[in-house]
């Protein structure tokens, strides 16, 4: 039996009066990649920040490995550094994720949070950047990056401390075709089961390749569950949660006529 | 300019003076620090940082003031009014730091003095005069507007009036054997009034609008950042009080008019009237002999005294003379007696004289500002363009000089502590030298160092030599007319004596000037800014303020494009001419914009920050090591420093 890597029950939470989660459950089990997918609003990065025990629910109950997260469990230190060294998050804003002064400060700021001795933290943080080829602009400030160059050492910042869980919100809105290809075979890599991987998106073109499965959320709650592939032929489900809408264009040189449905790619 | 004469530069206070109020500031900062840290905790580096970034994007802000000017604010009132009086203290002395260290606006060895002035006075009055005012107000009440417009005015005001009484006291401790002052040459008879005369006018204005505009502006969109600086406000249903809000908010603007230009031009003229008046009444100060004083034997003897024993003219200055009878003359058959006496015709002289200074200083200013820009074809640009435009400057200001340290050159090659400290050692020996050619040979190292880091002599010239020539030319002006001293010219027509002693300490203050800041632009042009930062860390600063400066500096350019994008769409929309109150509101409007972005902000940054294993102490990785090498080049720095000191002394 695989064991649950997060296990989210009945949670509720809310920003100033309004609710975000409403009695939302669900599991996610180690080794596995889930999508959560829903429009914005939905209530996505509010879980992610739950699940990254950032905020905590104020109903219900979120357990991490058997483990209930709670505020006064990650008082504790010990608990804290092995959770944080264990779960990481990816920020969908890159500007909030990216405080230090320069991109090796960026990514050194984990593990030295961590206490790892120095040498150790150089090797590290030099290993991380060659893989995730960034190497050239370690000396280089924040806002001197790219979008896609600061979605990479976002991304790269996280992956410092080689976290079992990774949680990411968007992690390829608003990029252009290439850096979001870098990204996506980044996430096929983890298909192997080394990873978990929890990825927020509202992105349906990627989803079979970045996900085993999905979660659609609509109102703070979960809408549906499957595969991907089960999900996009979920025509009613989606337009339910709002990530598609019913539109009119013209096929070959077809009549215009109003349908609903998913563009896809086979083969790809 | 309005906004350097708050930022007092490099040469304008002596070096005691400098380390007394470093000093002074201290204990506030290290309060600040404690109650800070135990009110937000964790949260304390994200939220000073971001705060301290935002105000350093205000302090950018042109703001439209009555009369056609615009104007630059600090924004201690507004930052005392959300953050309360602490954190407030931090965050404006980080943005003042940096401004200093980063972008050559207010000196280096006068950091401590800028916030003791601004970032502790500032925030500690405003505070106070913001809940003594607002009282127990309702969160959406008018008053809490008029509050926070008083509390900026007089935060402001105060802090003007400390710079003032620390000019004052320059002439009075600091002189060389001649009698010229070494640093600010006014003493406080003359420093206060033309001090005040243009924060109590321009820039006070500046603070009020940003301040009271802010609060209106948050009680419309987000009154509950008004709840941790009144605590005693009733409490009332978020939403009602959102909509009751928003209508008192729309009447306060309405009802509220600022001074039109006229009154505001006699209040001008009423400054000018008094201040001639302070000066007679507190009677004879160093600096302010009245003709009279010149021939009677006792004042005689003060005066050498005060002068360092150098004998003041056997005669009283014959232009102080003249005018005085010019104006009593023409009145003499039919004025009551009072007017044809002595007093009145210096009262008079005295507002003449004030009045051609200020003038002239204008003129001056308005002449050398358009010096380097004299190309190109100008024409009269809206503040909006102006702000998007001054917020572009910045950020180009402080690309290029990135680019710039990183070329090769010989102060770029330097390791940074050694540049720090030798740099830091020369401005200090710049500031406490007494001797002119010492000085003179101070500038002519620090062209020599310029010239070796391939710094262009041309962006020196346009960037720091015209531009602090424009500003400390313009203050040093007056002194050699109003030292006392030997007279080695007179101006034609007026016969105002132009003092030997007057044209020292001219001298010193515009070379002090030149020096320290052309010293501070060497360092600026060729560190970057994170190893800057490690060098600060090398000397023992605090880890948290390592932090906050390095996040600061990161989120400072995230603020100058959202406020420079907030603004470019702006213009973008405007069709036609806005009238002043919508221009005020309008740039009060995109301050609450980029305050709620601030706060959200820096929920997130600490949120991330948490999420990678931050638990509210920072650490940092110190990677430098001090090579044989870098202790040499450390001690010839330090040697030419200590050496020019010796020699000047």
């Amino acid at each position: 039996m695989t064991e649950l890597a997060f296990d989210v029950r009945e949670v509720s939470y809310r920003y100033n009066q309004v609710a975000a989660l409403n009695g939302l459950s669900m599991q996610v089990k180690r080794g596995e990649r889930v999508a959560l997918l829903g429009a914005n609003g939905s209530g996505k990065s509010t879980l992610l920040r739950l699940l990254a025990g950032l905020c905590f629910p104020e109903h219900g109950e979120i357990t991490f490995l058997g483990e209930s997260l709670t505020e006064q469990r990650l008082q504790d230190e010990e608990f804290f550094f092995g959770f944080r060294r264990r779960v990481g998050l990816v920020f969908q804003n890159a500007d909030v994720q990216l405080f230090s002064p320069s991109v090796f400060d960026e990514l050194a700021f984990g593990p030295l949070q961590l206490r790892w001795p120095a040498p150790k933290i150089r090797e590290r943080v030099g290993e991380v950047l060659r893989a995730m080829d960034i190497a050239h602009l370690q000396d280089r400030a924040p806002h001197r990056l790219s979008g896609g160059e600061k979605k990479r050492v976002a991304l790269a910042s996280v992956l410092v401390l080689d976290p079992e869980v990774l949680l990411l919100d968007e992690p390829s809105g608003a990029l252009d075709p290439s850096s979001q290809a870098r990204i996506v075979d980044f996430l096929v890599s983890c298909a192997n089961g080394s990873k978990t991987v929890i990825i927020a998106t509202h992105d349906l073109d990627t989803l079979e390749d970045i996900a085993d499965r999905c979660y659609v959320f609509a109102n703070g709650r979960v809408a549906g569950e499957g595969t991907p592939l089960e999900i996009l032929h979920n025509v009613e489900l989606l337009e339910r949660a709002k990530l598609i809408r019913p539109h009119a264009h013209v096929h070959g040189e077809g009549v215009v006529q109003p349908h609903p449905h998913v563009h896809r790619h086979e083969g790809s | 300019m309005l906004r350097e004469t708050m930022h007092i530069p490099d040469g304008y206070l002596s070096p005691s003076t400098c380390v007394s109020l470093a000093a002074a500031a201290a204990p506030f900062w290290y309060v600040a620090l404690k109650r800070v840290k135990s009110a937000f905790d964790a949260r304390l580096i994200p939220l000073i940082s971001l705060f301290a970034a935002f105000s350093f994007v205000i302090m950018m802000f042109n703001l439209p003031l009555p009369g056609g000017t615009t104007g630059h604010a600090v924004g201690m009132g507004v930052a005392s009014i959300v953050l309360g009086p602490w954190a407030s203290i931090l965050a404006i002395s980080i943005a003042l730091t940096i401004q200093a260290v980063f972008f050559g606006d207010g000196g280096i060895t006068a950091i401590g003095a800028n916030c003791f002035n601004m970032a502790i006075a500032g925030s500690l009055v405003g505070y106070a005069t913001y809940r003594l005012v607002a009282w127990r107000a309702g969160l959406g009440s008018a008053r809490r507007v008029v509050a926070a417009g008083l509390a900026g005015y007089t935060a402001i005001n105060v802090a003007a009036l400390c710079a003032a009484i620390e000019f004052g006291i320059q002439p009075l401790l600091f002189h060389d054997a001649s009698g010229a002052p070494l640093y600010a040459p006014y003493p406080l008879r003359i420093a206060i009034p033309a001090m005040m005369l243009g924060h109590l006018t321009l820039a006070g204005l500046a603070e009020l609008v940003i301040s009271s505009g802010m609060v209106a502006y948050l009680q419309r969109t987000d009154p509950g950042l008004l709840r941790l600086t009144a605590p005693d406000a009733p409490v009332s249903d978020d939403r009602s009080l959102t909509v009751a809000a928003r209508t008192v908010a729309a009447r306060t603007v309405a009802v509220r008019q600022m001074p039109t230009a006229r009154k505001l031009w006699l209040a001008l003229a009423a400054l000018l009237i008094l201040t001639p008046l302070g000066i007679l009444a507190v009677g004879s100060a160093w600096g302010e002999w009245s003709a009279r004083d010149f021939s009677d034997p006792q004042m005689r003897r003060e005066i050498a005294a005060a002068s360092r024993n150098h004998a003041p003219p056997p005669a009283a200055p014959r232009g102080l003379e003249r005018l005085s009878s010019i104006w009593t003359a023409p009145l003499s058959r039919y004025a009551p007696s009072f007017i044809r006496g002595a007093a009145f015709g210096y009262l008079v002289s005295a507002m003449v004289g004030v009045g051609v200074i200020i003038v002239l200083a204008l003129l001056l200013n308005w002449v050398l500002a358009r010096l380097p820009a004299a190309a190109g074809r100008r024409r009269r640009k809206s503040f909006v363009e102006k702000t998007a435009r001054g917020l572009l400057e910045a950020t180009g200001h402080a690309l290029f000089a990135e680019d710039m340290a990183a070329t090769s050159g010989f102060l770029q090659r330097l390791d940074p502590r050694v540049k720090l400290a030798g740099i830091g050692a020369l401005i200090v020996a710049a500031v406490a030298v007494h001797r002119l050619w010492v000085l003179a040979g101070i500038l002519a190292l620090g062209i020599v160092l310029a010239v070796v880091s391939h710094i262009p002599i041309r962006l020196l010239t346009a960037r720091v030599w015209l531009a602090v020539l424009a500003f400390t030319g313009v203050i040093a002006l007056p002194a050699v007319f109003l030292t006392p001293g030997a007279p080695v010219w007179r101006l034609p027509l007026l016969e105002w004596p132009v003092t030997q002693q007057g044209l020292r300490s001219a001298g010193f203050l515009i070379l002090r000037a030149e020096t320290a800041a052309t010293l501070a632009m060497l360092l600026i042009l060729t560190t970057l800014w994170t190893r800057l930062l490690r060098a600060v860390r090398y000397f023992r600063a605090p880890v948290v303020v390592v932090a906050i400066l390095g996040m600061t500096y990161r989120y400072m350019f995230l603020f100058l494009a959202t406020a420079r994008d907030m603004f470019e769409s702006r213009e973008s929309r405007i069709v036609g001419v806005l009238q002043p109150g919508d221009r005020r509101r309008l740039a009060a409007a995109s301050a609450g914009v980029l305050l709620g972005k601030t706060l959200q902000v820096s929920g997130e940054v600490h949120m991330a920050m948490q999420a990678r294993g931050f638990r509210g102490e920072i650490r940092l990785l110190d990677e430098l090591q001090m090579r044989p090498n870098d202790w040499l080049r450390l001690a010839a720095f330090v040697g030419a420093a200590t050496l020019a000191v010796w020699l000047g002394r």
